[in-house]
Parts: C-alpha cells; structure tokens; sequence
C-alpha cells in the first residue's frame, strides 16, 4: 500500500447530550489509501455521519473529538489545524457529500453559482470556464436541462436533484479525498448506477481516495475494497469486501447480510432475516458488547465484558467473543434462501427456485393477456391485439380488480403567451392508457423510475386524484373516482401505506387515537370494542400492547411504519396500496416490514399493489410485476419470469443497474443516460426509444410497439421479436460472466 | 382525553414556559404584561378612587409621588384639570385596553383560524374569491381603514338599545377583527397548505373522514404552534391600534378613562397645565407597547425551538 492518504487512530467523538459529554463514536480507526475506496456500513444512529463530519472537522457546536486520537491527512495532523487552515483544506483536497443534501446548500443562492463559487474558489476558474465544467458535471449526474437548474433556487428542485446538485459539487473540484454520506439512499437504480460510475471515474483519473457510506450492501459490494461495519459507534468488523460477504465473523455484519432480498428472492421462499429490537440510546451504552440485545448468538460473558477489536489477520478485524461460530451465511451466489423460515417446516426442494416452484404460483390474471392458447412455445407467439384480447376477458371469480386504460392528464397552465396566442398547453401525461387486473390476495408489483408514472397510477386507484378517463372496479363494482364520492363500503376495502414513516403518523394524536379511527368509522365498531381491537391489531404487527398511548415522536422509523400497516389492516380491505412503504427505513428495519407484510397476506388474503423502486424488495413480495415507462406499461408478468431474458429493454437496464451484493458480480453495466423525458411532450412511436440501448431504428421512433406475450401472464412491448430479445439478451449475460 | 395525554399537555406548556422565560427580555415583557393583566382584573379594588369620573378632588394638583422614598401620597400621578385622580385613571384605563385588544386579537385569530384553515384545505372557488377579498383588504393601510370604520359607523343613528346601538359602542372591536381576520387567515391557510399534503392527512382522506373532522383533528393541532405566535402578535398590534384610535378621538368616547383618549384630551394648550396628565398614560402606553413585543417575541422564539 502506498502512503495513507488519511490515517485515523483511537478516535473517539462526543456530543454533550444535556449537561454530560457522550462518546457517540469510539475508539475508531481507518486507514485509506489514494485511489482506493472504503465503504462504511450501519444502521442509523450508528454514528457513520458522525464519523463523516468529525474527518472533516465539520462538528456541530455541541460536538467535539476527544484527545489522544490521531486523526492524520496526507500526512498532516488535521486535529491542530486552525480554521483558517482547515478552510483552504476544504476549499479543494478535501470534500463532503453530507446527507443532508437540502441543508447542505444555500437557500438564497441560484444553483448554479453556489457551484461555480465552488470551483472559482477550488481551481480559480470562473467565468464561461467554469460555467461549461458545472454544466458537463451536471449533465454527467444525470441532471435533465442543467440550464434550468442553475437558473433555479435549491427550494425548488426536488429531493432527489439537490442530492444530485450537492453530489456535483463535491466531484467537480476533483478533491484527494471524497465523503460521500449516503449519496444514493432515495435515488432511481438507474441515476445511482450512472453515479457510481462517475466516482470509479474520478479514482482512476485523480487517485482520489473515498469513503463511502451507506446502508445498502449491494453498492458497497459494487464498489468498495474494504468495509468498516459500524453499530453503535464501534467498530464490529472490518474486512475486504470479497470476505466479507463470502464468511461474515460478526453476527450483526451476518445479520444485515441476510436482512437484504436479493433479486429474484420470493416470500413463497422464505422470511427475511431481520435483526429485532432497536440500536441502544447513545446516554445507555453498556459494560459488554454493545450489540448485546440483539444478538443470537449472545452468552452472559457478553453482558459483562467488552469484546475486544481481534486481528484475524488478512486486514480482518472483528469484535465479538463467539466470531469463530459464526459460519452460517451462504456463498451469496447461491441463490438459497441464507436463514430457514422461522417455522423450519421447508425442504430443500420448496426453498430453492424452480419450475416446481413455478406451477405453485396462484394463476396470474393479468388484463389484456388472459385465454390466449397456451400449447405453442412461447417464443412463436405473435403480436396480441390488446383491444381484442380485453374483450376476451373472462371474469372468473378471484379477480380484485380491473383497471382499464386508466388517464390521468394533468393540465398546465396557460402562460399569458400561450393565452394571446390562443394556444392550449399540452397536458402532463402521468398515466396514459393502463390496464391490470389483480387477483385477490395477490401482489401487483410495480417498478419504474421516478416520474414515471407509479405514485399517480396509485392514487387514482385509490381515490386521492380524478382520473382523467377509464374505468376502475374492484369485485365486479365500478367505483367511483374521488375518496368523497366513494361509499364507506368502498373505501374500508381499499387502504394504503404511505412511503414516509415521518409523515403518516400525525404527531399529535396518539397511537390508540391513530388506530380507533379506522375501526369506529370504518367497521362501525363501539368505542369499547374499537379499544380491545386495537391491542388485537398492535399485536398482529408485533408491537407490545402499551404502544397504544405513545405518540410518533416516541417511536422508531420501523415502528411507525408498522402502526402504519396496522391502521391500514384495522379496516380489514382486500386491497392495500403500499407506496414505497420501506425505501426510508435500515435494511435491518426493512426486512422486519416486509415479513410482517408477507405474513399479514397470508393470514388475511389482503392483496397489495407494492411500489418500490428497489426491485428486489419487489420481486420479493410479487407475484406479478408491471413495468411502467413514461405513464404506460413495458412489461408484465410473473415475478419469477421477470428478470431474466427475454425482458424489456428497459427491464433489462434496470435490472442491470442493481447493485447485485456480491462482489464476484463485477458486471458491464447497462447504464441509463439522461433522465426521463417530460410527460408533457412524449416521444414518438416507442416512448422509451430516446434511451433504448436497443433501439432498431426509424421503426421505434415511428410506431407504437405492439404487445408480445412470452408466456400466458408474460408480455412485452417492444418491436424487437421475443427470439431475437432473448437471443440479444443472453449474449448480453454471457459477455458479462466471462468480463 | 386521557389522562396520559394531558399529562403530557402540561408538561409541553411547562417545558415551553420555562424556554420563554429563560430568555431575560422574553421574561421581563411577560412579567410587565402579566402586571398589566392583573391590573385589567382586578383595578377596580386598587385605584384609590374607584370611579375614574369623581371630580371631588381639588384641579391640576402635581404628582405627589415621590419615588426615591417609596412613597405615593394623595394623588401620586396628581390630577387633571377637572379634578379627577389621573392614577386612578391609569389603572382602571387597563382593564378597556386589555378588553378591547384582547377581545379584538382573539376574535381575529378564530374566525381568521377556522376561514384560512377551510380555505387552505379546501382550495377551489371558496379559496380564490375569499382569497381576493383578503388580498383587497390587506392592500388599505390599516389605520385609514379603521379610520373609514368608525367614522360610518359612528355617524349612523341607532336606537339607543338596539344591536346596531351596540355594536356601534363597540366598534373598535370591529374594526380589529375586520383588520386582523385576513392576516391570520393567511397565515392559517399556508400553514394547512402546507400540512395538507402530508400523508396523514390522505389517511384521513382515505377512510371518507368529513372535512370538518380533517380540519379540526387533522390539521388544526400542527398548525397551533404557528397561531399562538400570531396571535401574541395580533394582541401586540391591537394594543398599539386601540391606543392610537384613542388618541385620535375615534375610540373609546369621553369620559372614559382609556389611555389614547387621555392623552388626547390633555394635549395642545392644556399640556402646560397639567403636563402629568398626558405623561402618565402615555408612559403607559409606551411600557405596555413594548411589552407586549417583548413578549410575543420570545413567544415566537419559545415556538420555534419547541419545532
Ligand atoms: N448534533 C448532534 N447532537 C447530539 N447527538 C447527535 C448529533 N448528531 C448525531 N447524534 C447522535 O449520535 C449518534 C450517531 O449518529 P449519526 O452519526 O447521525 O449516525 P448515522 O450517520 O450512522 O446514522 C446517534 O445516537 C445520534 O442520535
Ligand atoms: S460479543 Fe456476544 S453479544 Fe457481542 S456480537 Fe459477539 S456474541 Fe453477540
Ligand atoms: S420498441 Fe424499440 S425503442 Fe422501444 S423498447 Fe423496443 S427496441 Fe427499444
Ligand atoms: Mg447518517
């Protein structure tokens, strides 16, 4: 290893909590070498940003790094250095992508010159320089019409553009070391991917050292060559990558190991792993091993003493008295389920994937696509007239619901322009033209980018927008378009859970008052019924009873999402629409939802309409998935079938863009430029023909694609031939393995 | 409400006096407007003169109050040149201004409350023409509008007795609410613009709640943080506009003791006689203005740390 680039010792990090100084982060260390990356992985509240702004001496007010630490940068010790020195640091070597990107930058600046500021005062270039260098970075983090958004006020971009804009300013000065907190967390898998890419660019080009931190394992498998596993502020364990994931020592590493689904993992497999309980309060840290309460593996010496950091040798290092046992976690290329079910009631046979697995799906009554023969190969089938085969319908008894060419057209303003001149504004298509059917007690996935459509499609649904046109019934009923306009009936069938914990909950009412609503108003419950149900449905989604009088700022990001999942079953609907219902929870959180998910399914027959935009997370509670681009659908079909050849171009990109939580799976990347084009001036012919990496010519910018089945329940929309789809697709693959 | 959550209630009011109060200005406007308050209640039983309209004392005595020692003798802010005791005036001049002000900013803040919250959440027709009507009514520098107020209605003749009668002897109190409501009314409504859109509140929507249960369950106590600091500063307003429509002879009509109408009454030629008489309840004046920014400004800092 070449000299360290930043060489950290004994660090030890306290916020004065009250009128006492608390080590939130202790006794860590790192060393990082230029050009080599270091991934930094916990759970929140384990003290990663911590970490992250102590490096750069960023602390708020009320924190402070402790002495008798080293905390050394290209060989200079940070920790002496005045402000003023630490300023001209900052201004070039060093850079942060904080978390937080809103707070990050300045509320009353245009965009683009916070960042062209950035780099007059990193490089000393200005003027039409500097301005070209920020609109090339912008345009390379995927930023649609980088004009406009340096023309823009940070308040008005979206969540996702100022994570972008705060990313772009921390690579155009091309710093030594680059923190990144979390850069990723909420953006498309396509945008993510394309950033990724970007900062394997920017080591190679500039050596630049990196610490990445994140709570999602499959990017640090794609990126990082090293990992520092964080809990509580300690260091657990720290491996290169590859060992990482192939023999974990810790059990909290091999706990959110296994808490992840990876792709092509299903709920008819096995429950997630999940990791109960909550991270310790920084004010009650312990004598003995921090991760004590949540550990299976834990014995009384753990209690009682403190496990020291042991150097395996190899760069491994690991904290746990019992690492020697810890043994049982998969080669992750096996595609076995990691942890039996907690019933321990599979075989082999049902717990791997297969075409035996297959027959035991439920039938997939999809729109559009049902009675069509089934004895010819799939491959040979031709072109289906989706008109045709709609009329073909068959109602048979467990459909849910239909939905049939569902609109929904947002109007723009006029502008005083478009008023003198007597033109109408073309309206935002967000959905145009869908058709599903959803049996009962399945799960509709839906997949997409953001802006694609997904959130829209779901609200029309279930009632919180006017659709502009098409028809919408569940059980054979037409219903009706607004909540206000439903009957009670209507509305107890179909429920919802929302994506932000925060925000679903109201913080003033209490979790007995959050709960008792839904069952007087909606199943005509007495009070003193409504309070013995709500215990019921607090325990069904494993909450103890006595939560019922906390409110939401008492709770955890998990724990509010279950008391959101229990007010969404206290109506007892047949259909629950969840809109990214786990993307702003841990790993170690999200598993515990989506088995609670699984489990509320199995026992109540609910179906779910399940929006994510993690598809794993997907697959994973699917038994059908649809493929949305642009207000229309690509692709539909079984979730077994979905990701893998022959798929949609764009299926196939997004499933390329997965950061697979393996480290062996170093793949050629199927990257997504640009973003989305505007819903309100659609491409021609194929919507997705701007961005095909398959695109066949002048065909697809032309004509609309027709729909092409693959299997009964399977269809594609593209002009390309299944056989030929496949036949691309597999070569695709195989260039990939031997790369 | 259980008991759990009124616990809970007490101590946030608790945890919020205790942030107001740490703060030295915050607390001596409080403790100034507390004062005040107290004299509004309970004036009446500690003017030495209880009824501010008894001539029987003898004209233009100077203050006998004497301050280096403590003492306050017969008439300590003197009297004016009809004979009354001006200290009595003061004190029993507290309990109008806190009437009217506080009567005026708490009108205000519920009616503006309830239309900005409806207004806000529910948006189309009802929003857009109200929303023009306020807009119109905030545009008129407020004193020329009250001004305008009270001169029609003062003019109109109405049988003694009757409600117009009524309400023209409280016209202050009108033109306050017709002053303030818009302003809060903003305020409430970008407020529940803001929390409408948070999921809790589709939540509401999705189990068919009516509107008046999402506004007054849903919305209303998110919102509350924001209208007590409007409201504080609506009083604060209210004060400074009773006391200035005193002044200018449109308020409380004589010979009632408000501050405004004293200083008014005392001015001009007569300010050489009796200089007390207009110093006195315009010190008052002063101390309660300021206080009562004081206070609602660290009301506004308590609010926003408690965020
Ligand atoms: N400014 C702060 N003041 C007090 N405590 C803090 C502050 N920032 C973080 N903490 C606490 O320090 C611990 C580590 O937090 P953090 O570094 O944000 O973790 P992570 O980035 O892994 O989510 C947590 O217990 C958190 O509550
Ligand atoms: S030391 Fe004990 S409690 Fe801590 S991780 Fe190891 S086994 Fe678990
Ligand atoms: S129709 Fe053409 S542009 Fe559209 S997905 Fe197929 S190949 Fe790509
Ligand atoms: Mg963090």
């Amino acid at each position: 290893m070449t000299a360290p680039l930043l060489d950290v010792e004994r660090l030890t990090i306290s916020y004065r909590i009250g009128k006492r100084w608390i080590p939130a982060v202790r006794d860590f260390h790192l060393q990082l070498a230029p050009g080599h990356i270091v991934g930094l992985v916990g759970e929140s509240g384990s003290g990663k940003s911590t970490v992250a702004l102590a490096l750069m001496r960023y602390l708020s007010s009320n924190g402070r790094v402790e002495s008798g630490g080293r905390l050394a940068f290209a060989g200079e010790d940070l920790l002496s250095k005045s402000d003023a020195e630490m300023r001209s640091i900052w201004a070039r070597r060093v850079k942060l992508a904080p978390q937080n990107a809103g707070a990050a930058l300045n509320p009353s600046m245009k965009i683009g010159a916070q960042v062209t500021e950035v780099l007059g005062a990193a490089l000393g270039i200005g003027g039409a320089e500097a301005e070209q260098a920020m609109l090339r970075m912008f345009h390379d983090v995927n930023l649609v019409d980088p004009e406009k958004v340096a023309e823009r006020y940070p308040h008005e971009l979206s969540g996702g553009m100022q994570q972008r804009v705060v990313i772009a300013m921390a690579l155009i000065t091309n710093p030594e070391l680059l923190i990144l907190d979390e850069p990723t967390t909420g953006l498309d898998v396509t945008t993510e991917a394309v950033i990724l890419d970007l900062i394997r660019g920017l080591m190679a080009k500039r050596d630049t050292g990196v610490i990445y931190i994140t709570h999602n394992l499959g990017v640090v498998a794609q990126l990082c060559e090293r990992v520092l596993v964080l809990y509580a502020g300690e260091i657990m364990e720290e491996a290169p990558v590859e060992q990482l994931y192939a023999a974990p020592r810790h059990p909290y590493s091999l706990g959110l190991l296994n808490s992840v689904p990876r792709l092509g993992q299903s709920k008819a497999d096995s429950r997630l792993h999940s990791i109960s309980g909550n991270p310790p309060a920084l004010a009650e840290l312990t004598r003995g091993c921090v991760f004590a309460e949540r550990c299976d593996f834990v014995i009384d010496k753990c209690r009682a003493e403190k496990p020291p950091l042991e150097q395996l040798g190899d760069g491994r290092a690991v904290r746990c008295f019992r690492w020697e046992e810890v043994t049982v976690y998969p080669h992750p290329k096996s595609n076995a389920p990691s942890v039996p079910r907690p019933t321990g009631d599979d075989s082999e046979a049902s717990r791997r994937r297969g075409p035996a697995h297959r027959d035991r799906l439920p039938p997939i009554a999809m729109g559009g696509l049902r009675g069509v023969e089934k004895n010819t190969s799939p491959l040979q089938r031709g072109v289906r007239d989706e008109e045709r085969v709609l009329q073909k319908d068959d109602r048979d008894t467990d459909t849910l619901m239909r939905v049939t060419d569902l609109k929904k057209h947002f109007p723009v303003a006029r502008s005083l322009g478009d008023w003198l001149r007597g033109k109408k504004p073309a309206p935002i298509r967000a959905v145009d033209g869908v058709n599903l059917t959803l049996g009962a007690g399945q799960t509709l996935g839906l997949v997409g980018e953001s802006g694609s459509g997904k959130t829209t499609l779901s609200r029309l649904i279930i009632g919180l927008q006017e659709r502009t046109g098409g028809q919408l019934e569940l059980l054979g009923m037409d219903i009706r378009n607004s909540v206000r306009e439903r009957s009670p009936d209507v509305l107890s069938k179909l429920q919802m859970v929302f994506q932000n914990p925060q925000n679903s909950l109201n913080p003033y009412l209490s979790v007995r008052q959050a709960l008792r609503r839904p069952l007087v108003k909606l199943r005509g419950m007495t009070p003193a019924g409504a309070e013995a149900e709500v215990a019921q449905l607090l325990r069904r989604v494993n909450l103890r009873e006595d939560y019922a009088d906390r409110f939401p700022a008492e709770l955890s990001g998990g724990e509010k999402q279950r008391v959101a999942v229990a007010r969404a079953f206290a109506s007892d609907p047949d259909l629950i629409i969840c809109d990214e219902p786990v993307s702003a929870l841990d790993v170690s959180v999200q598993s515990a939802v989506l088995n609670l998910l699984a489990r509320l399914q199995e026992e109540h027959g609910t179906a779910y309409l399940f929006i994510s935009h993690d598809l794993a997370v997907v697959g994973y509670l699917s038994d059908v998935i649809a493929v949305m681009y642009l207000g229309q659908l690509f692709e539909v079909g079984a979730a077994s079938d979905l990701f893998q050849p022959p798929y949609h171009p764009y299926t196939e990109a997004l499933v390329s863009a997965i950061p697979v939580a393996d480290p062996h799976h170093k793949a050629e990347r199927m990257l997504l430029h640009d973003v989305l084009p505007s819903a309100q001036r659609l491409p021609s012919g194929c919507r997705f023909h701007t961005r095909c990496p398959r695109k066949i010519g002048a065909v697809c910018e032309e004509e609309a694609p027709p729909w092409r089945e693959v299997d009964a329940g399977h269809a594609i929309r593209c002009h390309i031939p299944l056989e030929e789809l496949s036949a691309l697709q597999h070569s695709f693959l195989r260039r990939e393995e031997i790369a | 409400m259980n008991p759990s959550l009124f616990s809970r209630q007490i101590a946030a009011l608790r945890h919020f006096a205790a942030v107001l109060l740490r703060r030295p200005q915050s607390a001596l406007g409080t403790a100034l407007v507390c004062f005040f308050l107290f004299l509004a209640l309970f004036g009446a039983g500690l003017a030495p003169y209880p009824n501010p309209n008894d001539q029987s004392h003898a004209v233009r005595v100077s203050p006998t109050l004497d301050i280096g020692a403590l003492r306050l003798g017969e008439h300590p802010f003197g009297t004016d040149r009809l004979g009354r005791d001006v200290y009595s005036r003061v004190i029993l001049g507290a309990r109008s201004i806190f009437r009217i002000a506080g009567l005026g900013a708490l009108i205000s803040v519920i009616v503006g409350s309830a239309l900005g919250l409806y207004m806000g959440y529910r948006g189309g027709w009802f929003d857009e023409l109200l929303g023009r009507v306020i807009d119109a009514l905030l545009a008129i520098p407020a004193l020329v509008l009250a001004l305008v107020l009270v001169g029609i209605i003062r003019n109109l003749d109405f049988e003694i007795g009757s409600w117009q009668a009524e309400l023209a002897d409280n016209v202050v109190l009108l033109v306050i609410a017709v002053l303030y409501v818009p302003v809060v009314a903003r305020v409430a409504r970008s407020s529940a613009l803001d929390i409408k859109t948070r999921e809790f509140v589709e939540a509401a929507e999705i189990r068919g709640e009516p509107t008046t249960y999402i506004i007054f369950r849903e919305i209303l106590p998110s919102v509350i943080p924001a209208l007590v600091v409007e409201a504080s500063l609506r009083f604060s307003y209210a004060i400074f506009l009773v006391a200035s429509l005193g002044f200018l002879g449109f308020g409380a009509r004589p010979p009632s003791p408000d501050w405004g109408l004293m200083v008014n009454e005392n001015r001009g030629g007569f300010y050489q006689l009796t200089p007390w008489a207009l110093d006195f309840p315009a010190l008052a004046i002063a101390i309660l203005v300021i206080a009562v920014n004081l206070m609602s400004d660290g009301i506004r800092r308590a609010v926003q740390k408690g965020n």
